[in-house]
């Protein structure tokens, strides 16, 4: 906005100048430029085309405010000769966008990629040439609903990211784009929400928008109420120590196709959520640094709550069920819906009146032996019997066929 | 023995009736929930399986498969109660009960089965070996098979199965169902214990029908492929002497009794003829 404020003062007082000496003006106006690049035909020796839209720059940000063609291709000034020479110099955006283009040097977009196929990407890139518009301007290319496109034009399949192809068109799937195309919400989350403009800077620098470091506080931007609660559970207070293996939002949620909960292809659909938390709370390696309890996907498998899960029933019980999600703490905090005396009110969201019973024996534990004495006892008795029994009736199975074998077969 | 007993009494194509219709109709019954309740309630111990991911991959799937299984457990436990109520109430029904009760010989007769399907002491014994021993206990000889009454021990041991296992299930499934109601009475390690015992009694009524039930009334080869009791509910003199002696036996003695008179009325007759 500043940037714009000073660029129409610079116009304006361009302009001024302009008007003192206006009989000697230098170099050509647009209608002399628009003589050939108005024709739609013209062409350079390898085939470019040279047209110019004279309206469709007369309506971008650049025609409203007066500018001419000149002064953006400032070598042409003092051209006398047309045609003029084919190679012109580009572009200097940076003369007035000086902000702009500072913070593009230092992006990802700004340094040149390692390898044989060097890419700078330029102002032009992401917001056009003769056409450029304001992006509150639903025709331009940074307008909010047209940005995945924008960004999509490189990152669909010439430039790939190290997830892969097809990891950024993704965000074509996500709630976010869902509420952007199909409602028709700004405000929803675009590219740039996230990854931010000008700066934007891969996921492994610790100053990216979208680094472990900071994403909490990017996707807090507009999810606060969820920033809070995260921040006030287990992962939050350990992702403020600066603990990195903490889970960020994008672990759970991933990251360009995020989706709704409800959505069935959700990373947190009822029915996957255990697969999500037990990434890490089954992961041998984590559970010995923090000292998580393990077993935790086979021990809630092995419950009717994950069983009905595993068959695609959605009203069971999965882990946040009982746990929460964003806000999830220990059983040893009383605020904790796992702690002993909120077991009653936890499990009656879905068992009413069942009470403080829920608290009278433990659930999903790791040692059953220690830890659910009694229905261990029972499970050992069936086990032998049924061992015990199926033998006895094998047994007896055979030894009925071997007598009839041997009736059969008598010489 | 047939001339001891007098031929005609009991003919070999005589037929009698094992099961009645009532008791066929409970049979039925339990076949039908008792299949519907295996097949609905089994893969929740094997959901680790694709088949039955894949089986239950439609929509609702399952909550189709526990409206299934509590259809199949009402049947069940009608079935039980009707006949509960048939083996008080009616006398065939307390005869037959009075049949089931598992007494000594059945245990003896598990025994002298198993060791006459083996043969090993007979073998012995011709060897020999152990003679002394052999003569003294003629029982270890299992020289004979054992003979059975109405009921033999298998049959003994699959009814008292149906009837405890029925009792698990039932109480513990009733509060299973009605989670609410079990965790209002009782505390979660108590519920838990229900669930152990679903589970785990399932798995065992399931073994027993699959391999030793599916034998004695299919497999075997004495009846293969199938036992027609169970649809007719009809057995013949002849399978009544050799499968089922004893109650031969017993059926064969009142007839003569009910004839004594009759012959005793014959020969009386005769006489005042003469």
């Amino acid at each position: 906005m500043r940037s714009r404020s000073a660029l129409l003062g610079l116009i304006l007082t361009a302009a001024v100048a302009a008007g003192a000496v206006m009989p000697v003006r230098a170099g050509q106006s647009d209608d002399d430029c628009l003589t050939c690049h108005g024709d739609p035909g013209l062409k350079s020796d390898q085939g470019r085309p040279l047209h110019i839209d004279g309206a469709g720059f007369g309506a971008s940000i650049h025609g409203q405010a007066g500018m001419a063609c000149v002064d953006c291709h400032a070598d042409l000034k003092k051209f006398e000769d047309f045609p003029h020479a084919a190679k012109l110099k580009p572009v200097d955006c940076a003369a007035c966008h000086e902000k702009a283009f500072a913070a593009l040097s230092g992006s990802v977009h700004g340094r040149p990629k390692a390898g044989p196929d060097p890419v700078t990407v330029q102002c032009k890139d992401c917001h056009g040439t003769h056409d450029i518009r304001p992006a509150d301007d639903a025709l331009s290319h940074t307008a909010a609903i047209n940005i995945p496109d924008t960004c999509l034009g490189c990152h669909l399949e010439r430039v790939q990211t190290k997830r892969g192809e097809g990891f950024a068109a993704r965000y074509k799937e996500s709630d976010h784009y869902r509420a952007l195309a199909k409602a028709g919400l700004s405000l929803s989350a675009t590219c740039l929400s996230c990854h931010g403009g000008h700066e934007v800077r891969p996921v492994d620098d610790p100053r990216s928008k979208v680094s472990r470091r900071n994403i909490i506080e990017t996707c807090g931007a507009c999810h606060s109420g969820i920033e809070r609660d995260y921040l006030s559970g287990v992962h939050g207070k350990d992702y403020v120590k600066g603990i990195q293996d903490v889970p960020v939002c994008t672990d759970c949620h991933s990251e360009h196709d995020i989706r709704s909960p409800e959505d069935l292809d959700s990373e947190v659909y009822a029915t996957r959520v255990a697969a999500v938390c037990t990434r890490c709370h089954d992961d041998e390696r984590l559970a010995r640094q923090y000292g998580l309890v393990t077993s935790r996907l086979k021990t809630f498998s092995a419950s009717y709550h994950g069983t009905a899960s595993k068959f695609g029933e959605v009203k069971v019980a999965n882990c946040s069920s009982c746990h929460g999600h964003h806000a999830i703490r220990p059983s040893s905090d009383p605020l904790s819906s796992i702690n002993p005396a909120n077991l009653a009110a936890t499990c009656g969201t879905c068992h009413p009146g069942a009470g403080e019973n829920f608290s009278k024996g433990k659930i999903h534990v790791v040692s059953e032996k220690t830890e659910n004495r009694w229905a261990y006892t029972v499970k050992i008795v069936y086990i032998v019997v049924i061992a015990g029994l199926i033998s006895v009736f094998l047994a007896f199975i055979i030894a009925d066929l071997y007598r009839r074998a041997r009736v059969r077969w008598k010489p | 023995m047939e001339t001891l007993t007098g031929p005609g009494l009991i003919r070999d194509d005589e037929v009698f009736l094992r099961m009645n219709l009532a008791e066929r109709l409970q049979h039925i019954l339990l076949i039908v929930s008792f299949t519907l309740l295996v097949l609905t309630g089994l893969p929740l111990m094997f959901y680790e399986l694709r088949l039955f991911k894949s089986i239950f991959s439609f929509e609702n799937a399952f909550a189709l498969r526990g409206l299934l299984h509590r259809a199949a457990a009402v049947i069940l436990i009608v079935d039980i109660v009707w006949h509960f109520g048939y083996t008080v109430l009616t006398r065939r029904g307390r005869e037959n009960f009075r049949e089931l009760l598992p007494g000594w010989k059945d245990g003896r007769d598990a025994v002298a089965l198993f060791g006459y399907n083996v043969g090993l002491s007979r073998w012995l014994y011709r060897k020999g070996i152990l003679r002394t021993f052999f003569d003294r206990r003629p029982f270890w000889k299992f020289e004979r098979p054992p003979e059975y009454g109405r009921y033999n021990f298998i049959e003994k041991l699959e009814y008292l199965s149906v009837a405890w296992g029925s009792l698990v299930m039932i109480v513990s499934g009733f509060f299973m169902w009605n989670v609410e109601l079990s965790l209002r009475i009782f505390p979660l390690w108590v519920h838990d214990i229900f669930v152990i015992a679903h589970g785990y009694e399932a798995m065992l009524a399931f073994l027993a029908i699959i391999i030793w039930h599916m034998y004695n009334v299919h497999l075997n080869p004495e009846v293969f492929p199938m036992s027609h009791v169970w649809l007719n509910g009809r057995i013949t003199g002849h399978e009544l002497r050799t499968l089922h002696p004893l109650e031969y036996r017993k059926i064969l003695a009142s007839r003569q009794k009910a004839l004594e008179p009759q012959a005793a009325a014959a020969v009386a007759g005769d006489e005042q003829v003469r």
